[in-house]
């Protein structure tokens, strides 16, 4: 076994990374040693991403143990400096108990090196710092370049031809001539509006005004750009760096304040483990992740209530309370099952199918008005063995048959089956049958395989008629 | 809560739980001429009515029943919202929108919510009660439900009246239970007169008018649903019975009233 990370007091005590963990214990028999647990190390880091996300939405994990902020453009808000805002990180930091490095670059690799190897310049970096080949950093330290500052002023083209493309592109771009941009790992929203709190919030009063006021200023960033919104996402950011994310989705684009302002409203009053505030909120982010095309409608001069508008609102507002899977919408499948001809779809996700059959007007239903999914397996007594059924057992009651229509014969999806088109292959045929028992009520059964398909055919109840 | 904010129009006053007279009605006839007779008109299109089946096994009957007077509302571009929680589903299967087109309904103008119990489904009823969108809004609760109780059905009658939206509540094998529903049916499916060949004809139910707040007698008739014209016809009772009363021994709140 051996050391995988050291902390500050072991590294002082001359324990190394990749030590023996037999010669660490030799050394200092009172080492306190825990398992490596890689996969706890990554959620930290993923939770650290997300408490940064308070200084730049484009964030990316660098593992095992670095961040990468972008932050161009984003120092105002602490002040207007670089550095500023690389305190106020290294002071959060040092509230959990982590050590930082900050380093501050031009590129996400200077800034890299700079801070793993903790040198301020990039000429001092130590020529490991290209993250090339073992071989590479041999051989140019025996050439006498111990730094980047002693590649720096050499001609480039001779350090490709002799150590590779590769390594001449990872030197420019530790020198900050080539700029590659990080993969955030969460996508840079659209819009987002902030607001800052000098005493951290805790109220869920105080938490709805702050979203009202960001969900105006939001609003008014989409309608400068033409846009609504189909998704918004609140960031709370609690003081001890904790953030507690809160989505709402709508159906159609929309920057309505007030009416997102009540989705949030009805988002916050369904949490099934309600806001935690601790000590407070001391950032509230809203953001746009998803908009679309919004164009100003003009309204009719009638007074008339625009019912897409109203579903559009009843969808969104059910969809928050009860989860968008719950409000759904009717489509026509492609295809002649019965439990695939007709399918239902969160009403969020598109517009209901149009093109249903119309009724045929002397023809009595031919599909039920319920159906059961997956069937329900019924003990049918028939006169002939692939004749119509003549009195049935379903849920401990018998129904004796009155009168039957059928059999309406559908024919499995043999082309769904890898031998379909072979004979006896295509999986077994079902036979249907409008049945009324004595009683009036009508059912539709099916026998699932035809003799001589299938050995002992089952029967099932598939749907109830009105 | 939502719902609390719901108040009676000012008109409506100290009397807003009574029937209003016809003149203020807006009454959404059945179509069969018998029932109609009986029910001076059709039944409130702005207001809550209970459906109950007969029987277990009649609680298809009692939700198609209920869909179908959603139906019968003249064509406009709003919705029908049906509301029904997990129990629901599990039991009795779900909506079958081809069959639904054949019944003469626009699956297109359907809005299925499936909530996870009662509290939630109530609040959704009366969410779309309230949104513009509905025209009517069908509440299927099966089974003993204590949150469907005088309070919560008030509200709901209250909020259909003001939107003017028709509010039906499906309560399936469920016991009656004091209400502020208009009018509480019973519902059980008929034997269909059968087409040559003896094939099942269309969908034909025996109703039983249990109350009604504007003092209609009960009484009982079978009806036939034309799924061309989206009308019910009066079909013969079997037994040579006709719409007549059959009183209102079967719902237990009336019992206990008379004795």
């Amino acid at each position: 076994m051996r050391l995988v990370a050291c902390d500050t007091a072991a590294l002082g005590l001359g324990m190394t990374p990749g030590m023996a963990l037999a010669d660490a214990r030799a050394r200092v028999p009172d080492l306190a040693v825990f398992d490596h647990d890689p996969q706890a190390d990554r959620q930290l880091l993923e939770w650290l991403a997300d408490g940064c996300e308070r200084y730049t939405p484009s964030c990316a994990l660098d593992p095992p143990q670095g961040l990468i902020l972008d932050i161009s453009g984003c120092a105002h808000i602490f002040g207007g400096t670089e550095a500023a805002l690389a305190r106020d990180l290294k002071m959060r930091m040092r509230h959990h108990g982590l050590t930082a490095r900050v380093a501050l670059g031009a590129t996400p690799d200077s800034a890299r090196a700079k801070a793993r190897f903790g040198v301020r310049t990039i000429n001092a970096l130590p020529v490991r710092a290209l993250d090339c080949d073992a071989k590479v950093h041999n051989a140019l330290e025996r050439a006498g370049l111990k730094t980047i500052g002693d590649l720096a002023g050499r001609p480039r083209a001779a350090f490709a031809a002799r150590f590779g493309k590769d390594c001449g592109r990872r030197l420019a771009r530790l020198l900050e001539e080539e700029d590659p941009r990080i993969t955030p790992r969460r996508a840079v929203p659209v819009i987002r509006v902030t607001l800052n709190f000098a005493e951290p919030v805790a109220r869920t009063q105080d938490v709805m005004a702050a979203i009202t006021h960001l969900a105006q200023q939001g609003a008014i960033l989409l309608q400068e750009r033409g846009e609504g919104g189909r998704r918004f996402e609140i960031s709370l950011f609690r003081s001890d760096g904790h953030v507690a994310r809160l989505a709402v989705d709508t159906g159609t684009p929309t920057r309505d304040a007030a009416l997102l302002d009540r989705l949030f409203g009805e988002r916050i009053d369904t949490l099934s483990d309600p806001l935690d505030p601790g000590f407070g909120y001391d950032m509230i982010h809203m953001t746009v992740p998803r908009s679309e095309s919004l164009v100003p409608v003009q309204a009719g001069l009638e007074s008339k209530v625009d019912i897409k508008a109203e579903k559009a609102a009843l969808t969104d507002r059910l969809s928050v309370r009860l989860g968008p899977e719950r409000i759904r919408h009717f489509h026509t499948g492609n295809s002649h099952i019965p439990e695939r001809a007709a399918f239902e779809r969160p009403a969020q996700a598109g517009l209901p199918s149009t093109s249903w059959a119309t009724p045929q007007m002397q023809e009595p239903q031919m599909r039920p008005f319920r159906l059961f999914d997956p069937p329900q397996p019924v003990e049918v007594t028939a006169l002939l063995p692939d004749g119509p059924p003549r009195q049935f057992r379903w849920r401990r009651h018998v129904h004796l048959v009155h009168s039957v229509e059928g059999p309406e014969r559908i024919v499995a999806e043999w082309w769904r089956r890898p031998a379909g088109h072979e004979p006896g292959k295509g999986g077994p045929t079902r036979d249907y049958y409008r049945v009324e028992d004595s009683e009036g009520r009508r059912f539709w059964l099916f026998r699932h395989g035809l003799y001589g398909e299938t050995g002992d055919p089952r029967w099932y109840l598939h749907g109830l008629f009105a | 809560m939502n719902i609390m904010t719901i108040h009676p129009s000012p008109s409506s006053g100290r009397t807003g739980l009574q029937y209003q007279s016809e003149k203020t009605q807006r009454l959404l006839p059945i179509g069969a001429p018998l029932v109609d007779q009986r029910l001076q008109g059709g039944i409130a299109q702005d207001g809550l009515h209970e459906f109950f089946a007969a029987d277990h096994s009649d609680a298809t009957a009692a939700a198609a029943f209920a869909m179908l007077m959603a139906l019968r509302l003249p064509e406009t571009a709003t919705h029908i919202l049906w509301v029904s929680g997990d129990k629901e589903r599990q039991a009795s299967g779900r909506l079958y929108a081809a069959g639904l087109a054949q019944m003469g309904a626009d699956p297109a103008r359907l809005l299925m919510v499936q909530a996870p119990d009662v509290r939630d489904a109530l609040r959704a009823a009366a969410d779309g009660i309230r949104s513009k969108a509905a025209g009517a809004v069908i509440l299927e609760a099966q089974g003993h439900a204590r949150l469907i109780d005088l309070t919560s059905t008030r509200r709901l009658v209250l909020a259909a009246r003001e939107a003017g939206v028709l509010a039906l509540l499906v309560r399936g094998d469920a016991v009656p239970m004091p209400s502020a529903a208009i009018t509480r049916w019973q519902v059980r499916s008929a034997p269909s007169l059968p087409l040559p060949g003896n094939v099942p004809g269309f969908a034909t139910f025996d109703i039983n008018l249990l109350r009604h707040r504007g003092g209609i007698a009960p009484f009982a008739a079978r009806v036939t649903w034309d799924h061309g014209d989206k009308i019910f016809h009066d079909a013969p009772l079997s037994g040579g019975l006709s719409a007549s009363s059959a009183g209102g021994t079967t719902d237990p709140e009336l019992r206990r009233q008379s004795a």
